[in-house]
């Protein structure tokens, strides 16, 4: 492994690490009295059931939403699939708190676990979505229908040959879903549901004894871990890529005759309900109240908003790329270990990340909320995305090329550049689009670590709202939607550069 | 080898694409925020939102031609990054909707003791005790209800624990306001007395609400009759949904616990780099101008003494404040285990 | 040109020798075939010349330069050496120009050697052509021609034609084997196909089980080979029993004699080329059983006293399934010991 590559990934391991640490010191700074009384709370063990049982919940329904539509978008003859392509991942275009102030807004009563399944579901099954067709574009024709000759009924060979070749994909989305549904606040709060992080929040809050709020957060943590390292070990061995050579054959599209409708039907309402419901409450709600629109802010706000999210993201790829080479290329113990840290710091609700950082920063004096360290703390919140579908980008350019091109004369890091990262640019890209996206409607860091004065889309909803000035919140929110759109709208457009190897290289 | 489809991408463009768009947009975001240096500036946090303080700041900058830089947030989360900030922090004046925290902050050590012409402008029972903090608005706790549906006003807040009200009262455990009205609770019965006040609420089945303002919008909705909350949210409430509602605003008998009237305030901060200027907004805030353009504006009271009430509302004096000291109310961690304990959190 | 000298190899994998003690010599300039079954340890022979493994212990000299001694390596990106690997592996993001261009770190001849390039492997009109959009064997002329492009000292060929379909591979081995000889290029090419390798390489080398047991020129291996398992591997082969005596008298089915109790039963392996058909009286009595017809020659199938014998005569062919004739042996005999 090159030197440099490992120094660079145990810097970035380190920074990416400061809000575990952090919590780990607040945590530990309460006394061990505290921290017993607050976890032996009978609250904690229905937070614990509540917040595990949502997660749980919305993960297999977001799975299946996520594959029901990923299947008639890529393998069926679905009129308009592309179009429902698009609004399927539009939906992450939509913040929960958003959509879940839409919703409340038609439903009075609208509140509660049941709802809360329901919006972080619709929230979360773009992820599903996107991961789904990813892997069903990478399966070869010609497998299947070698089963099917072999004598294996469609559910067979949906078993036996489609699922075990994107059971990785599918299982590192459905690790982000239950990972995001530990994190979410903007919905569980407004539903009034007692996840953890609504309970960290509360404290925080509440209590002004930031170390109680942390030793709860450390549960959380702990939570995170136990689901990374389930998801690890469902994983299991990296999946033999196709034998036999040629270019691969995507598999004819399947006739669902007049079923067609009932699909068309179901697909048109989960756009209604993750998109056309929020865009048409926030319309309606625009109208309703006449304010008077401050163009300049509304500009600003979103100036600031696209700047802050783009920073994060350049500056989450940058840390992504030498952990993403170190997990695909060298993986060892080490590198399984800090992909785990990342991953849970993932977990942490954003306003662990945003203490941590104020506490690091505001020691830093002349970087203290500066917009360098509001990216930074995009980075290291979403550093998770950016490193899975680096990582995964990287992993599939086979290493014969590596190899070659040493042969050809280049040095480890020549390769990196000249060849690995330009082949595995679709995933690279992919991850910094998700960050961006995920960026431009972070909340809680943000609010905290943003320079003065500079107000984004996703804190201007929140001021709107905070003062039950929903009309006023309308249009920010209904432009963060546009904005956001754009890279949502990137990320559905099919793989480039699917180079797969014809046989595992295995050197022998 | 398997070759699908490969489009050639140029990473360099994306790259320079990403890095442009980064730069055009910072410059349009950082344009509004041309700092002056030759000006004096006052950094603040202010847990009151933009909506409502904004045009005081912006006479304020007028005025006297002292740039501010404002941080809105929510009260007690400005006040944990405060306390989190410590001595490194940047902030000159704290604002805040509630005591409690202001006292967390003035607890740390973090306040400096304002100057006497300020103290001596508010009554002394709307500041603290040792001159950390002044309060600048009055927020009285009351209960907002349905009167077409509540005919019989409850007089006490033991009034509520009866089970006619059996889910039909609304709170906001969540919110500072509601732990201050706990916190005063504690002080004027004792720990044992309060907690039995609670868990009696709590067999009532109360609705909980993450915000004030849903409390109001319920029962004007008619999910719940009547609800624990500040005097002024039924203004808020009415001119965000742009008509009348059906709510309106009652207060129990004078000295009980559930008319507290709370502060919002203001606290100089240890660190500040410009109290002076710090000190010069606090008066302004104070000045009977401002004061009452509060009183018309959002409804609130006002904390000098001559001062009318709000429209449709009785004075303070005719309200009746318990006799709490508002510095009392920053213990709201043992008001919030209390919370936990019996469910409410 | 560049003589390679590989002395005792011994590369481990998970603590088992894959290569063990492995020593060749491939004379400068030479055309050198590695035959072997798959998994005897070819590739990773090619794959530790290259510099992409460590050996355990050994050394491998490019001319005089010591380029691994031990665990002591010369990287790869240092060595001069040319790799085409088994599916040609060109960059899929860059042109076929492009990837001619690879490794060439002078500026100033890099478009006039790759138009040569180019042209030597005849695809001119392909310079901008992306990979995804040629045929197997334009990939592997293309592979090739990027190799080539920083002058190796030594070129190492991983099964090159095993993808594509008989026709071209034969035109394209040809094609290539004539392009290294004729720039002199010491190459190194392993396969699993031995009419691949008698018919282009200078020098085979056989290999088995981490070890190369016999090298010599294509004759020499197929006419000479050191063992019966070598013999197969070089050509079809008529395994009959017999046995030996310490006179050295050999009594087979074709010389049955009388032989002294000590006699040592083995093998005597004839090519079916060393079999001569003639008439029914003469020789051995075999019955036809069988025929194959493959237009220029054709093979064969008798029964001869109960032992199965193939052979492989040229030209028209009069006989017919059970017919009566005579074999004769005509040529070495080759025992080898059971």
């Amino acid at each position: 492994m090159p030197k440099s590559l490992s120094i660079s990934a145990v810097a970035v391991i380190l920074l990416a690490s400061i809000p575990l640490g952090y919590l780990v010191i607040r945590a530990t700074g309460s006394g061990i009295a505290v921290a017993a009384e607050v976890i032996g709370r009978e609250k904690t063990v229905t937070t614990l059931m509540t917040t595990i049982s949502l997660a749980l919940l919305v993960a297999f329904f977001a799975l299946v939403i996520g594959l029901s539509s990923a299947w008639l978008i890529q393998r069926t003859n679905l009129p308009f699939s592309s179009l429902f392509l698009v609004l399927g991942t539009l939906a992450l275009a939509v913040p929960s708190y958003v959509s879940t102030y839409a919703w409340i807004a038609l439903i009075p009563n609208f509140t509660g676990f049941a709802a809360a399944v329901l919006i972080l579901t619709l929230t979360t099954a773009p992820y599903v979505l996107l991961a789904a067709i990813a892997a069903l574009r990478r399966i070869d024709a010609t497998q299947e229908e070698s089963a099917r000759a072999l004598g294996l009924g469609p559910t067979q060979v949906a078993k036996r040959v489609i699922w075990p070749q994107s059971r990785p994909t599918l299982l590192a989305a459905v690790l982000l879903v239950l990972l995001y549904v530990l994190s979410d606040f903007g919905a569980v709060s407004l539903l009034r549901v007692d996840t953890f992080t609504r309970v960290v929040h509360t404290m925080y809050k509440a209590t002004y004894d930031r170390s109680a709020a942390a030793v709860v957060a450390m549960v959380l943590v702990l939570l995170a871990a136990v689901l990374i390292y389930a998801e690890q070990r469902a994983r299991g061995r990296a999946v033999a890529a196709k034998s036999g050579l040629g270019t691969i054959r995507t598999a004819t599209k399947i006739d669902i005759g007049n079923k067609k409708y009932v699909a068309v039907a179901y697909l048109f309402v989960l756009s209604a309900a993750s998109i056309g419901l929020p865009i048409y409450v926030l319309v309606t709600r625009f109208i309703a109240v006449s304010n008077d629109l401050d163009i300049s802010k509304l500009v600003s706000a979103a100036a600031a908003t696209v700047t802050a999210a783009l920073a994060g993201a350049l500056l989450a790829m940058l840390f992504a790329i030498p952990l993403g080479l170190l997990a695909a290329r060298y993986k060892s113990k080490v590198s399984t270990i800090a992909e785990s840290a990342i991953l849970v710091t993932h977990a942490l609700p954003g306003v662990v990340i945003g203490l941590a950082l104020v506490a690091l920063g505001s020691k830093l004096g002349f970087l203290y909320q500066t917009l360098p360290l509001l990216a930074f703390a995009y980075a290291v919140l979403f550093l998770a995305k950016a490193v899975g579908s680096v990582r995964t980008s990287f992993a599939r350019v086979p290493r014969v090329f590596d190899d070659i091109s040493h042969s050809l004369g280049n040095s480890n890091w020549q390769t990196i550049r000249k060849v690995t990262i330009p082949i595995a640019a679709p995933g690279v890209i992919t991850g910094f689009l998700l960050v961006f996206l995920t960026a431009m409607k972070e909340l809680p860091a943000t609010l905290m670590l943003r320079p003065t004065g500079f107000d984004t889309l996703a804190t201007e909803i929140w001021a709107a709202t905070a003062i039950s000035q929903y009309g006023k919140a309308a249009p920010y929110a209904l432009l963060l939607v546009l904005i956001a759109a754009l890279p949502t709208y990137l990320l559905s457009r099919p793989d480039r550069a699917q180079v797969d190897q014809s046989r595992e290289n295995v050197g022998l | 080898m398997v070759i699908q489809n490969y489009e050639r991408i140029n990473l360099r463009k994306y790259l320079g694409l990403a890095a442009g768009a980064a730069l055009l947009f910072s410059l349009v975001a950082c344009s509004s925020d041309n700092q002056d240096e030759a000006a004096a500036e006052l950094t603040i946090y202010s847990g009151r939102s933009e909506e409502f303080i904004g045009t005081f700041f912006a006479d304020f900058e007028t005025q006297t031609g002292i740039k501010l830089n404002v941080r809105y947030g929510d009260s007690a989360e400005l006040a944990a990054q405060l306390l989190e900030e410590g001595a490194n922090s940047k902030a000159d004046l704290f604002i805040a909707q509630d005591a409690g925290s202001l006292g967390a902050v003035a607890d740390a050590g973090m306040l400096a003791t304002l100057d006497s012409t300020v103290l001596d402008l508010v009554d002394p029972q709307y500041q603290s005790d040792d001159g950390s903090w002044v309060g600048v608005t009055g927020r009285a706790r009351v209960f907002a209800y349905d009167p077409t549906k509540v005919t019989e006003l409850p007089s006490s807040i033991d009034d509520l624990l009866d089970s006619k009200w059996s889910g039909k009262i609304g709170i906001a455990p969540t919110n500072a306001s509601f732990q201050a009205f706990i916190t005063a609770l504690r002080q004027l019965r004792g720990e044992a007395a309060a907690e039995q006040w609670l868990t009696a609420l709590v067999a009532n089945q109360p609705l909980t609400y993450e915000k004030n303002s849903m409390i109001v919008e319920a029962i004007d909705a008619g999910q719940i009759e009547i609800g624990l909350t500040n005097h002024y949210y039924i203004y808020e409430v009415a001119q965000s949904l742009g008509r009348a509602i059906n709510v309106k605003d009652g207060f129990f008998a004078p000295g009980d616990v559930g008319n507290l009237v709370n502060v919002s305030g203001a606290g100089i901060l240890n660190t500040a780099k410009n109290s002076a200027g710090a000190a010069e907004l606090i008066k302004f805030l104070l000045s009977n101008e401002s004061q009452n353009k509060f009183v018309t504006d959002t409804n609130e009271y006002s904390v000098l003494p001559d001062l009318p009430a709000p429209k449709d509302l009785p004075s303070l004096k005719q309200i009746g404040s318990p006799r709490v000291d508002l510095t009392a109310l920053r213990d709201v961690a043992a008001t919030q285990r209390l919370l936990v304990r019996v469910g409410l959190l | 040109m560049t003589t390679l000298r590989i002395d005792g190899l011994t590369v481990t994998f998970a603590n088992r020798p894959v290569l063990n003690e492995l020593n060749l010599v491939v004379p400068a300039g030479a055309f050198a075939a590695v035959l072997g079954p798959s998994g005897c340890g070819k590739t990773t022979l090619l794959r530790a010349i290259a510099g992409f493994i460590t050996p355990f212990s050994g050394t491998i000299r490019f001319g005089d330069q010591l380029v691994s001694v031990s665990s002591i390596v010369v990287p790869p990106e240092r060595r001069k050496v040319g790799y085409v690997a088994q599916e040609g592996a060109l960059f899929p993001h860059l042109t076929v120009a492009e990837n001619i261009a690879f490794g060439i770190t002078d500026n100033k001849i890099k478009s006039d050697l790759v138009t040569e390039l180019l042209q030597l492997v005849g695809l001119s009109k392909f310079a901008n052509r992306m990979p995804n959009e040629l045929s197997g064997g334009q990939q592997t002329r293309v592979a090739l021609a990027r190799a080539l492009a920083p002058a190796p000292k030594v070129m190492l060929l991983d099964e090159p034609f095993s993808a594509l379909d008989a026709a071209l591979r034969d035109e394209l081995r040809a094609e290539v084997s004539e392009l290294l000889k004729s720039r002199k290029t010491t190459t190194l090419m392993v396969t699993h196909d031995r009419e691949e390798a008698l018919v282009v390489a200078d020098v085979v080398a056989l290999m088995r089980d981490g070890q190369i047991l016999q090298t010599g020129t294509p004759a020499e291996v197929y006419h000479n080979p050191i063992s019966a398992e070598i013999a197969i591997s070089t050509g079809d082969v008529l395994l009959l029993d017999c046995a030996k005596d310490e006179a050295g008298k050999i009594s087979s089915v074709f010389t049955p004699t009388q032989l002294s109790p000590s006699a040592l039963p083995g093998k005597l392996v004839i090519r079916p080329e060393e079999i001569k058909i003639t008439a029914a009286a003469t020789g051995l009595s075999a019955k036809v059983i069988d025929l194959d017809y493959y237009g220029h020659d054709a093979v064969v199938h008798l029964d001869a006293a109960g032992a199965r014998v193939d052979v492989r005569i040229a030209g028209p062919v009069e006989l017919k399934v059970g017919d009566l004739v005579g074999l004769e042996h005509v040529g070495p005999i080759r025992w080898f010991p059971n």
